[in-house]
């Protein structure tokens, strides 16, 4: 049957334990058999792949930094194959475990302006993504980063934070750009609270949130664990409490 | 245009020298499902890779206007099958070789490109796809379920000769595939790599505002393939009548 791909993008405030959420969200749609995965580290420090346990060959900024280069020794081609060039490219740069391709972004561009290799690569990345049932992708803290580096349009706008103030803001101005700004195209748009440490303090939240509530994750050892030592989090215990609520929450996207 | 009648019989000549089938793209393979436009195979669902960028591969297109040089539906297959190399991870050598009407220095180049797009075009389901031209890389993928349902270097010609039929200047068209060893791959490299070069001067002279033929890392080239220098010319007489 075919499908059409579904997008998920998620955000929010540094130190929120976004990537480890992301890696939850990987780990639990990795286990549906029938969907191909597209998993994109958006994050410049890389941390999606060291939660997956999978190392990267090179980034798209590798591949994007190769590509200015022979433009600047004139290597120049016709845009045809520039663009064969850089889906092959970019097919070689996926890390696959699984039924799960990984994608690094890598950092940002730090001189110059390359708005064209950057549309370009944009939409090389459009197009691997077709190819999957669903892209998730850990973002960084600024949803404009997105748009800007990754893709114009997600499905699932989905915002991480902790229960602090701090982290709350930032959804709101997630929300914010998102919906006044444009920063990103997104159909629906979510709120998962990560870090609880009180399931009181859930109710208050809920009432306020800004987004709709997707489920929240108590603060938990296990996930700590795991980040403190780099294991892998494909082998996080299915039967694990932060799993059951990931699950739930994937199973709530209709994807 | 006489571009690649040398390189075409030099390819020949070394295939004389290996071990080979001959395999027909005419008979009927039905006509495999096209895969949506989804086709990326993971190495989950791989049964064959081809050309992997860790091992060699070497890919060309040659025409040429000889029609009698090139034997339409003739697949020559050096190395083993698809079928018969499930789990494998393959070197791969692909030539393509195109009978061809009416080229000549105005379109030369745009038809290439046309035909160069043809395997991006092939949208069949299990078969995956990725290429350089200007490097002459190709890599592969078939899936396991491709494989069990008859995916084989024959379907592969087949369809492939299909869609090039349908360029109404392309009169046969005749595949050389090889995955018999990396050596085999290299020594095809190496025959074909003028075909790259002599392509990357067409591009360079046609793309290029300010090509300075004394500084050109492809004027051996076009020392060589005398052809070239008529495109050169004509390209130079365009760019005249267009300054006034």
């Amino acid at each position: 049957m075919d499908r059409k791909t579904k997008t998920i993008a998620l955000c929010g405030k540094g130190g929120v334990g976004k990537t480890s959420v992301s890696a939850l969200m990987v780990k639990s749609l990795a286990k549906r058999n029938d969907l191909k995965i597209l998993a994109i580290d958006a994050d410049p420090a890389v941390g999606l792949c060291t939660s997956l346990g999978l190392s990267i060959k090179k980034t798209v900024d590798d591949i994007r930094n190769d590509l200015i280069h022979s433009i600047k020794l004139g290597d120049s081609k016709n845009k045809e194959a520039t663009l064969a060039m850089l889906d092959y490219e970019l097919f070689d740069a996926l890390t696959e475990h699984q039924n799960v391709g990984l994608l690094a972004i890598g950092r940002p561009e730090s001189e110059g302006c390359f708005c064209r290799v950057n549309a370009l690569l944009k939409d090389i990345i459009q197009d691997l993504a077709k190819s999957f049932d669903v892209v998730l992708i850990d973002g960084e803290a600024g949803v404009e980063q997105i748009n800007r580096r990754v893709m114009k349009t997600v499905d699932h706008l989905i915002t991480i934070s902790d229960t602090s103030a701090k982290g709350l803001n930032v959804v709101k101005t997630i929300k914010h750009l998102a919906e006044n700004n444009k920063a990103v195209n997104y159909k629906s748009m979510g709120l998962i609270l990560n870090r609880v440490r009180e399931e009181h303090e859930v109710e208050g939240i809920r009432n306020t949130s800004p987004v709709p509530f997707l489920g929240y994750l108590m603060e938990d050892d296990l996930i700590r664990e795991y980040d403190f030592y780099g294991r892998s989090f494909f082998n996080f215990p299915d039967a694990a409490p932060a799993c059951e609520t990931v699950d739930n929450i994937i199973r709530s996207l209709n994807l | 245009m006489e571009l690649f009648e040398r390189t075409i019989i030099d390819i020949r000549n070394d295939i004389q020298k290996k071990k080979y089938v001959e395999l027909s793209a005419l008979q009927d393979t039905g006509n495999w499902p096209g895969g949506a436009g989804r086709n990326v195979v993971l190495t989950e669902d791989m049964a064959v890779e081809l050309g992997n960028p860790q091992k060699d591969s070497s890919s060309s297109l040659l025409w040429t206007q000889h029609a009698d040089m090139i034997s339409d539906g003739k697949i020559t297959l050096i190395g083993p099958d698809i079928p018969s190399s499930i789990g494998l991870s393959l070197p791969f050598g692909k030539v393509v070789l195109v009978a061809v009407n009416g080229f000549n220095e105005d379109n030369t180049y745009d038809r290439y490109k046309e035909m160069e797009a043809v395997r991006y075009a092939l949208d069949l389901k299990g078969y995956m796809i990725r290429a350089v031209s200007q490097y002459q890389r190709e890599w592969s993928r078939i899936s396991r379920e491709a494989v069990q349902k008859g995916f084989s270097f024959k379907v592969l010609g087949s369809e492939l000769r299909k869609e090039y039929l349908k360029k109404d200047y392309i009169r046969a068209v005749e595949f050389i595939f090889m995955t018999s060893s990396m050596e085999d791959v290299r020594e095809l490299k190496d025959i074909t790599k003028n075909v790259g070069r002599t392509i990357n001067a067409l591009d360079k002279m046609l793309n290029e505002i300010e090509a300075d033929c004394d500084e050109c890392e492809y004027n051996d080239v076009c020392d060589e393939v005398g052809e070239i220098k008529k495109v050169k010319k004509n390209r130079d007489e365009k760019r005249m009548k267009a300054n006034g």
